[in-house]
């Protein structure tokens, strides 16, 4: 039979993105689509506003009184970034998910989403202070399998790194994965554990930050939960990934 | 583009338009009234979503974080201020799903796939917008219409539905398909002529 669908099933994306039927690849190919031809964006806003409403069927449920607390934690350190802040204390756009989510999805538009983080929040930009000319560096952690398990970026400039999942492979109960800088000819350093669920952030140290360029490399092992207890990789090293600056 | 609305529903869009732009600004306490006067629903469309309370509100606070730090993309003559917000929870629900259930649809997701949908709203209680598209979803199949409102209210893929609904990926993809065109159609016919 022939119908409609036959000739522009392409161009329902947009609607299958607004409904959210698409996967995670497919939403990732509109995002960038969207970024790039305005009018992807306007078809994507058109059925926005054919499909929102149906959101007015869903319950108001009223969220408890700890989100609006955690927003302004979160809001209220934005204004300032003091150096001195441990990273973990510190949430400026470093740490939110929107941006670091298309490295998790697009994981080798590292530099682009660089851009994305600072077109999106001039707020931000205007608070941190002159940036050295490498600024960020970053690197795709490629597993065996092919596929990038995370993406790490540094901010030299303010001596943190942060590490967003991709598609990890799932490690045996009990082992975690751990992440060492391999300066060239050198042995590797532990960085630290990270999550293979949610964006890990790292503080840097000296050693660590002065190691870190083009000439070094990341990589991840499989470790006890605690982490090494030699201080090198004792389990099978799963990926690894090249530094460039950005 | 603010569509035609009812003056309470048109006077409520633009002041949580005109908030929106002063959180771009950096006002503080216009944030706090947004905030109140719009967490409800979108922490509603998180939890419908996800499931989740936890998970529900740690969306929630992304969301609104986002909000405050992006409110200056946000322009009246485009969107309205609420579809913007709620396009925001949806995305980073979507992207929650993706990211922690691409594989198989979870026993938490299945349970409100069979039961996903609240009820339509007593129309006279809802916006133009919404009674528009009651009318065009009106003329769907009632399997078609099922589909489409199972996807749009539980984030699920084509492949998650197809498996929920027991029918191969390609009948979803085109139930949803022919939907989508029929309701393209219908809603472009009646915003020309409302």
């Amino acid at each position: 039979m022939n119908t409609p669908l036959d000739h522009e099933p392409e161009d329902l994306r947009y609607a299958e993105y607004v409904l959210g039927v698409l996967d995670a690849d497919a939403r990732a190919a509109v995002e960038r689509e969207m970024a790039a031809d305005p009018h992807a964006a306007d078809e994507v806003m058109r059925w926005q506003r054919y499909l929102l409403p149906l959101a007015e069927d869903i319950t108001d449920s009223a969220p408890p009184d700890r989100v609006w607390s955690r927003i302004q934690g979160r809001i209220g350190q934005t204004q300032s970034l003091p150096r001195t802040t441990d990273i973990r204390e510190r949430r400026g756009w470093w740490s939110n998910l929107f941006v670091w989510r298309s490295f998790a999805f697009g994981a080798t538009a590292v530099a682009a989403a660089c851009i994305i983080a600072l077109v999106l929040f001039p707020r931000a930009r205007v608070a941190q202070p002159a940036a050295p000319a490498i600024a960020y560096m970053a690197s795709a952690i490629t597993q065996t399998d092919g596929q990038v398990g995370w993406t790490a970026t540094m901010d030299i400039t303010h001596a943190r790194m942060i590490v967003v999942p991709a598609k990890p492979q799932t490690l045996p109960t009990g082992r975690a994965p751990e992440l060492w800088l391999i300066p060239a000819g050198q042995k590797p350093i532990a960085v630290g554990m990270i999550d293979s669920g949610a964006p890990t952030n790292i503080k840097l140290d000296k050693a660590l930050l002065t190691r870190i360029g083009p000439d070094a490399a990341l990589a991840v092992s499989v470790e006890p939960p605690s982490g090494s207890p030699t201080g090198q990789p004792t389990g099978p090293v799963i990926g690894k990934g090249s530094i460039t600056g950005t | 583009m603010i569509a035609r609305m009812t003056p309470e529903s048109s006077d409520r869009a633009l002041a949580l338009a005109r908030e929106l732009q002063a959180v771009a600004d950096g006002d503080r306490s216009a944030f706090a009234t947004l905030y109140k006067r719009t967490s409800s629903k979108l922490f509603g469309v998180c939890m419908q979503m996800l499931g989740d309370r936890g998970e529900a509100e740690d969306a929630l606070q992304e969301v609104y974080v986002s909000v405050w730090r992006s409110a200056d993309t946000f322009d009246a003559t485009r969107a309205a201020a609420m579809t913007w917000l709620i396009t925001l929870a949806r995305n980073q629900c979507i992207d929650r799903l993706r990211r922690h259930r691409e594989v198989p649809l979870e026993d938490a997701t299945a349970t409100r796939l069979v039961d996903p949908d609240p009820e339509p709203p007593a129309l006279t209680e809802t916006s133009e917008e919404r009674r528009r598209l009651e009318r065009c979803l009106g003329v769907l199949a009632d399997q078609q219409k099922d589909a489409v409102r199972a996807a749009f209210f539980s984030g699920a893929t084509y492949n998650q539905l197809a498996d929920h609904v027991g029918v191969p990926l390609a009948t979803m993809k085109s139930w949803i398909r022919r939907s989508l065109i029929r309701l393209r159609a219908c809603l472009e016919r009646s915003e020309t002529n409302p």
